[in-house]
């Protein structure tokens, strides 16, 4: 049961990191379905310069920079380009999935895994047995995704930010007529949530495990937008639903090594997206709030084919 | 210019501009762009085999992303095609695997079908959520098609598992030899007959016919065509449907051609790569085909290229994101912003 505890802490930390980022984007409304190809470019790039260079912090930084630049590029292609919100989110996760396999080839000359010597600290070590054993080995990332849930939570209630952010993503038109630029506000909730899925991929390649995988991410990035609809795209109801798929993953593993082919794996896979489907149908009769926020990204998705 | 001719040659220029940009990655990562330029050109027309390799790899492509275009008439994103393609795949798999010993003409039409139906089926699920509580489409689609994939994770490495398989990835037993309408290459005159009638007939569906109207009517303004007095419930279950069954379609076609078997994970891009084709063949049934054949060049190229250069594979799948990734751009929002100088327009 420690076991299954400590999984659950494990997978669910960049789940909910990047649920994060996806309740910023969807607080814009941006459906913003770019985040696996960002968290992917995470992992790998704190991998690879983290290995280069030998240093951890190094490398998270240099995810967080690459993922800022592919999020204003996004920005760019979406807001003042005009491009399809998901059309060009799913390329960017393209970009993301492809660009990475093929760095991984065309830099480091390998297919498959990068196996790596740096790590993120690990605050809390050595302990074996008991209750202990849950909060024993994770990463530091997993101890700040809390204290990131909470300020996500505060900046988008109590700041002038977070406020603006929720007048653009509603009713832009209302947003614009007291001063607000949409256009900027949403580039910096799309900066705001690159950031967040560097640092969920950097926890995955280098927190969880030390090596970078060809799609590691393995739909992860989807499960967390699954999560921000799941959690009605509060921050702390996507934090649960984050924890609540890593819980469905952990006993997924688990599953796997103690009763294996009783319940095949795939199907308990499939619960966050059996879920989203009901979580999307039951949000969209709960018309009222989903309506306003449909106004915001209608204004994004307005189809012009 | 007339703006469907605008249309597109600002398309081709975006899908241009696409590859410079791809084309200047493999160059900053040290590979000749004029090695890999002539790799591509062996491997999706000149070498032997190659153009055939290019029609294998377009027909599912043009199958999905036709069934895309259908979606996006009636006003729909059904980004779900994989899924559809996969329990195509699955439903005609279990049909010839459990009738073996059935009439080969008879079992394939049999297997065709229910792989229709099973793409009807995965695709109708979303459709009514969408036309009876207007829950959104694209997340539902894209959603059915991660659960199909994990079916046929399930199907291909449990109950339809070789047991003679001694491969690292799950696989199904292969199906009888006279079941197959194309040998390994994947192109044979029925199959292309086939696939010729399909899309004359999505034309003529779409251009020609009553229902086709009424789905563009619906797609271009649901509420302006309900007050015309159109069923926008039935057409957009229509749309849905029809666009299920093309895809599901692509996966018997897939099955009964080239494949023979289907191994965990086949094909992992076609479906988003036929949403790609979709959007460069501009929605239109003529456009999509080129553009089908294009990227189904590209797709026989990359599967060329390691004879010629030791470019890796995932190269294509990061050109497939470039061109996705900029392929929607406005013509006009790029004007305006030149004519207005550094102004960007608000919003």
């Amino acid at each position: 049961m420690e076991q299954i505890l400590a999984t659950t802490l494990r997978s669910a930390a960049p789940l909910v990191l990047v649920a994060m980022a996806g309740v910023f984007a969807f607080r814009a409304g941006i459906f913003h379905l770019g985040l696996e190809g960002l968290m992917i470019t995470g992992a790998f790039a704190t991998v690879a310069v983290g290995d280069t260079t030998g240093s951890v912090e190094l490398g998270v930084l240099a995810a967080i920079g690459v993922c800022l630049l592919l999020s204003a590029l996004y920005w760019w292609v979406i807001g003042p380009l005009g491009a399809n919100v998901i059309i060009a989110g799913l390329g960017l996760t393209s970009i993301g999935l492809g660009g990475t396999a093929y760095a991984l080839g065309a830099i480091f000359d390998v297919r498959g895994s990068l196996f790596t010597e740096v790590v993120l600290p690990r605050p809390v070590r050595n302990i074996t047995s008991g209750a202990g054993v849950i909060i024993a080995e994770h990463s530091i990332f997993v101890w700040i995704t809390p204290v990131i849930v909470l300020a996500a939570w505060v900046v988008l209630r109590r700041s002038r930010f977070g406020l603006r952010l929720a007048a653009v993503g509603e009713y832009p038109f209302a947003a614009r007529s007291v001063g607000v630029n949409p256009s900027m506000i949403r580039l910096q909730a799309i900066l705001i949530a690159g950031a967040l899925c560097a640092l969920g991929g950097a926890e995955l390649s280098v927190g969880a495990l030390r090596n970078f995988t060809e799609n590691m991410t393995n739909g992860r990035g989807f499960i967390a937008f699954v999560a921000v609809i799941f959690g009605a795209w509060h921050p702390i109801g996507a934090a649960f639903a984050g924890l609540f798929f890593g819980f469905a993953d952990a006993i997924g593993i688990q599953s796997q090594i103690n009763i294996t082919e009783r319940v095949p794996r795939e199907f308990v896979l499939m619960i966050p997206f059996v879920l989203t489907i009901f979580a999307v149908w039951l949000g969209g009769l709960w018309r009222r709030r989903s309506l306003e926020a449909e106004a915001g990204y209608a204004e994004l998705r307005e189809p012009d084919f | 210019m007339t703006s469907g001719l605008r249309r597109a040659v600002w398309t081709v220029v975006l899908v241009v501009v696409s590859f410079l940009i791809t084309a200047l990655i493999l160059r900053v990562s040290g590979y000749s762009v004029g090695d890999v330029f002539s790799g591509i050109i062996q491997g999706a027309i000149t070498a032997t085999g190659a153009s055939t390799s290019t029609i294998r790899w377009a027909i599912p492509l043009l199958l999905i992303a036709l069934s895309v275009v259908i979606g996006f008439r009636a006003g729909f994103f059904n980004i779900g095609g994989q899924g559809q393609f996969y329990m195509g795949a699955c439903s005609a798999l279990a049909i010839s695997l459990g009738w073996r010993e059935g009439p080969a003409g008879l079992v394939i039409l049999c297997g065709t079908l229910a792989a229709m139906l099973a793409g009807v089926l995965w695709s109708l699920f979303p459709g009514w959520l969408r036309v009876r509580f207007g829950t959104d489409e694209v997340l539902t689609t894209l959603m059915m098609s991660f659960i199909g994939a994990l079916v046929l994770q399930y199907l291909t490495a449990g109950p339809m598992r070789n047991p003679q398989g001694t491969g690292q990835t799950a696989a199904s037993e292969r199906i009888p030899e006279a079941f197959r309408l194309t040998g390994g290459s994947g192109v044979s005159t029925t199959v292309l007959l086939l696939v010729a009638g399909v899309t004359v007939l999505v034309w003529l569906v779409l251009e020609r016919t009553r229902f086709g109207l009424t789905m563009t009517l619906v797609g271009r303004n649901a509420t302006m065509a309900r007050w015309q007095g159109i069923n926008v419930r039935r057409v957009g279950l229509g749309a849905f449907a029809l666009s299920g069954a093309l895809a599901g379609l692509a996966g018997a076609v897939e099955l009964y051609g080239p494949a023979a078997r289907l191994v965990t994970g086949f094909s992992p891009e076609v479906g988003f790569t036929a949403v790609v084709v979709a959007l460069v063949g501009l929605l239109n049934v003529w456009g999509t085909v080129v553009a089908a054949i294009f990227f189904g060049g590209l797709q026989s190229a990359i599967l060329f290229l390691p004879i010629v250069t030791d470019l890796p594979p995932p190269a294509l799948v990061l050109l497939h994101g470039m061109v996705a990734f900029l392929v929607t751009i406005k013509f006009r929002a790029v004007r305006r912003r030149r004519a207005a100088g550094a102004e960007a327009p608000a919003g």
